[in-house]
């Protein structure tokens, strides 16, 4: 009897110790405010993030040169407390703010911000917004050393000894690049590698001496007389960083951006502490009882899947603005779970509720206080790759966007009051008009068809419309392999991939229709406009159009504003003519916040910083006009 | 015995070794990898990312480095979580994950056995036919409905039990049910047929012939017996339970390790993947282990060499 005895005794035992640790850690106070925060955010680091849920977390820990203004997402004074725009545009100076702190009690300075940007800009740092920092003097030059010239002066990193953390520099030499020649790569056995851009040994002259460098690891081989660094960049004296004094930082651009100061206070460009960051290393660096932070939160606890825990930090300068004290972005992956959470009270601010759930919601009499779909900007649109026949014909393209019927998509398929969209680049973009392909209409599209020689559809080939995985791009697929079967008489079949091949296949071209949508970074037409030039990474159709990339190259130059939206808008033309893309519609924000939640508004970039929401406990459960959110958007 | 450890000891090196070989070899011939995302980067920084991760070495180079380092016990960091090694959340996961899911075998056996022995003590009774029908929905219905109609049932309808979240015994009550009922139904099942079998053998006779209670001859004599199917569906059970749920975890917005098993392969995130690939072979290679140590315990007529 031992075995079933001690076997009960065991289980016992087991259940008590799983109840015990399952509750352990519960002491947790509860929070003053909560939100679903979507997935699980993949780092804190400022220079490592993409997305939302990141965003929302980094934007309450750092705060920039500026931070973004909660009512309509523009730059808006953060660690600088003034700034001079130079008449060209192409000057900045920041006088920084001297109350400004870290969490460790160090000032907030102008060597916070040039470490951080050259931080940015390494390409040792792999951040995937090092080309925010391309605006300025030299910077795509400082990231990208195959750009480098004989004669430019550069500074040699060399490689770190072992066991020192990598977020160090190594010893760096300055000198002057006399010549640069490509090595053969030996890893030509792996098939991936065909477009690998060339690696390169630099010979630099340094304090007159001759000596030729390899970026290379201790265990690489090189040549004989080559000597191994951690890389070769360009003189970083060279990019247009520059520390004035301890409070004034100056910024030099190549070209007059007019949405430069927008993107300083994106939360790429967010200072991070060099004390902290080389001192723990990465990943340690971000670790809650590690992180040093100059923002209005402080991140104190973060459990993985679960919640990364925010409280008033004490040492941010404007704290007596920050009116909440403890707060917890939940990482919540399933919607229909969210909108659980949100429904029975545990959360004050549901992101994305699930579709089908949202069309019920929008249904209610009265309508609810707490849901306000506004207009965003991000596009939905069909990738054409225009590299494959028929789709290498402009009337094809034509053909194809003009029997789409985009409202039936809206209504049907998606329901949360989407907007059609004619254009790629979204209404409601300041100063800019905004120019459409030819409407919905099957007779000309028809006819088009039937110029390019497929009337009725006749020998038109199978195309298949590839999306990643999802239930919602489903939906649209099938609608548009209906309307084209129906207006066209044409054949089309789905294929889904899931989310990394779907990518890889886009960047491959290995598809004929793909569906994609884009998030613009600022409000001006350019974060939509440059992906489409000649060789874009995210071109992604083969639209190759000399025209095009003119456009963009003289509007990039352009100090007049008027003059330069010309150039954006004729760009637009060009290519909603050309057709390399069908838009299909405009996406709206599906925000779901409580009544009592203050300081929320709608924005065109879906963006609310937690530091300026607050609750207003008088408001009541039903008020029909209970905050900020339910206002129509400004 | 001794050499019944070795034996299983070195299998186990083997069969690492072996899962470690083809997971990896699989997931470097999937599309894509951990520098894949949605804005695509100008090529030399791609070519950058993949020298980050390796991804640009001949297969065979990534393959003895990833070894060479898991060798040592540290799996790496997470290519996506990139401020977690795969240590780290594994640490942080498995707990939570192995917590849920021994609440939800004790649920699982407490009713299994349960209605396995009821159902075989009454044969053909209307207890015995209730109890199967119910087994068989409940094997039969996945977990994910079984969650919702919880949800729908005690969060909505009667407002007892949190709708998600992890850190109260009232948030560990309903996943667990959840989970732990496809289990119980399937215990039930083989605990029947375990009973019945075991009620019709020649010791049993003897057992009744000395004028034992029929209660003790089904609990003392045939229900040993009867548990060698149940133990051996546990083994791997257990394995499977204590690494989590990705339904289950999901619904309930618990933070354990079940989601990682997909999401990891999903996002390719490499590293994390193997960690968890090696984790369970680990632990489903133990609790056969031990479900063969069982075996000598509850029938003494296995030897255990």
């Amino acid at each position: 009897m031992f075995g079933r005895t001690s076997f009960l005794v065991a289980m016992f035992i087991a259940g008590l110790a799983a109840v015990a640790w399952a509750v352990y850690g519960s002491h947790l106070e509860p929070a003053d405010f909560s939100f679903t925060n979507e997935t699980e955010v993949q780092t804190v680091d400022p220079a490592m993030a993409t997305g939302q849920p990141e965003m929302r977390i980094i934007q309450s820990l750092f705060e920039g040169l500026g931070r973004q203004s909660p009512t309509d997402t523009r730059f808006k004074a953060g660690a600088a407390e003034k700034w001079e725009i130079s008449d060209d545009g192409r000057v900045y100076t920041f006088h920084l703010r001297k109350n400004a702190k870290w969490s460790n009690d160090e000032p907030v300075t102008a060597h916070d911000f040039a470490y951080s940007l050259r931080r940015l800009l390494d390409p040792q740092t792999y951040s995937r917004y090092a080309y925010e920092g391309w605006y300025l003097v030299n910077g795509k030059k400082y990231t990208l050393s195959s750009q480098l010239e004989p004669g430019d002066p550069v500074e040699v990193e060399l490689n770190l000894a072992p066991g020192v953390p990598s977020t160090r520099r190594g010893e760096v030499l300055l000198g002057k690049l006399v010549r640069k020649t490509p090595v053969e790569t030996k890893s030509s056995e792996s098939a991936k590698t065909d477009d690998e851009p060339p690696k390169y040994i630099f010979d630099v002259e340094l304090d007159g001496k001759m000596r030729r460098f390899k970026a290379a690891d201790a265990t690489d081989s090189v040549p004989d007389g080559v000597e191994r660094c951690r890389q070769v960049l360009l003189d970083f004296r060279e990019v247009g960083v520059k520390v004035i004094d301890d409070y004034t930082l100056e910024l030099r651009l190549t070209n007059p951006t007019p949405y430069f100061l927008d993107l300083l206070a994106y939360y790429p460009m967010s200072p991070v502490n060099k004390t902290c960051v080389e001192k723990y290393g990465s990943p340690a660096w971000t670790q809650p009882q590690n992180i040093v932070t100059n923002g209005p939160f402080r991140m104190v606890a973060r459990r993985i899947r679960d919640r990364v825990r925010l409280v008033r930090s004490d040492t941010y300068w404007d704290r007596e603005n920050v009116k909440l004290n403890i707060v917890d972005a939940l990482s919540v992956e399933d919607r229909t779970t969210a909108f659980n959470l949100y429904s029975t009270g545990m959360v004050d601010w549901q992101t994305v509720p699930p579709s089908e759930v949202l069309r019920e919601l929008l249904k209610e009499k009265p309508p609810r206080n707490d849901l306000n779909p506004a207009p965003q900007l991000c596009t939905y649109y069909f990738l054409l790759n225009t590299t494959r026949p028929p789709l290498n014909d402009k009337r094809v393209r034509q053909a194809l966007s003009m029997a789409i019927d985009r409202d039936e998509i809206t209504r049907v398929a998606t329901g949360a009051g989407e907007i059609p969209a004619y254009s790629l680049i979204p209404p409601s973009v300041p100063g800019y008009h905004k120019q459409e392909c030819k409407p919905f209409d099957p007779e000309a599209a028809r006819k088009l068809l039937a110029e390019a020689g497929f009337p009725e559809g006749q020998g038109f080939p199978r195309i298949e419309i590839l999306y990643n995985t999802d239930q919602a791009h489903q939906a649209i697929a099938e609608l548009v392999r209906k309307q084209w079967q129906n207006n066209l008489g044409i054949t089309a079949s789905l294929r889904n991939e899931e989310w990394t091949s779907y990518q890889n296949s886009i960047q491959q071209l290995d598809f004929t229709v793909a569906r994609r949508s884009w998030v613009g970074d600022y409000q001006d037409p350019n974060t939509f406009s440059d992906m489409f030039v000649t060789g874009g990474e995210n071109n992604n159709t083969g639209f190759a159009s000399p025209e095009y990339d003119k456009l963009i190259v003289d509007a990039a130059k352009e100090p007049d504003r008027a003059k330069r939206m010309e150039l954006l808008e004729k760009s637009e033309r060009l290519l909603m003519d050309e057709q390399p893309i069908i838009p299909v519609y405009f996406y709206v924000s599906k925000n779901m916040v409580r009544p009592w939640v203050r300081g929320f508004y709608n924005t065109l970039q879906d963006t609310h910083p937690v530091q300026d929401i607050w609750i207003d406990h008088s408001v009541k459960k039903d008020d029909p006009h209970p905050n900020e959110y339910m206002e129509p958007m400004k | 015995m001794t050499w019944f450890f070795v034996r299983r000891l070195l299998g186990l090196v083997f069969t690492l070794w072996v899962v470690f070989t083809v997971s990896l070899l699989l997931m470097l011939a999937v599309p894509g990898g951990p520098y894949s995302a949605e804005r695509n980067l100008p090529p030399e920084l791609e070519a950058n990312f993949k020298h980050r991760y390796r991804s640009d070495l001949p297969w065979y180079q990534q393959y003895m480095f990833e070894l060479k380092r898991d060798l040592t016990g540290d799996l790496g960091i997470s290519t996506r979580m990139q401020d977690y090694t795969v240590n780290q959340v594994i640490a942080q996961g498995l707990p939570i994950s192995a917590s849920l899911g021994i609440f939800a075998l004790f649920f699982a056996i407490v009713l299994g056995l349960s209605a396995g022995i009821v159902s075989a003590l009454y044969r053909g009774s209307f207890a015995d036919f209730t109890l199967m029908s119910l087994a068989t929905v409940g094997i039969a219905i996945p977990s994910f409905v079984v969650a919702g109609l919880a949800i729908m049932l005690f969060v909505f309808v009667i407002p007892i039990f949190p709708a998600a979240g992890w850190g109260t015994l009232r948030q560990l009550i309903l996943p667990s049910l959840c989970l732990g009922l496809a289990y119980a139904a399937e215990i039930a099942r083989i605990t029947r047929t375990g009973m019945l079998d075991a009620l019709s053998q020649d010791y049993v006779r003897t057992a009744r012939a000395k004028g034992l209670s029929e209660l003790m001859v089904a609990l003392r004599h045939a229900l040993p017996t009867a548990m060698l199917p149940v133990v051996s569906y546990l083994g791997p059970a257990v394995a499977g339970i204590l690494t989590g749920s990705v339904v289950i975890e999901k619904i309930f917005a618990i933070p354990g390790l079940g989601w990682h098993f997909v999401q990891a392969a999903l996002v390719r995130d490499f590293t994390l993947a193997m960690g968890l690939v090696l984790l369970y072979t680990v632990l489903l290679y133990t609790m056969n282990f031990i479900v063969d140590l069982s075996y000598g315990i509850l029938d003494p007529r296995v030897e255990l060499k």
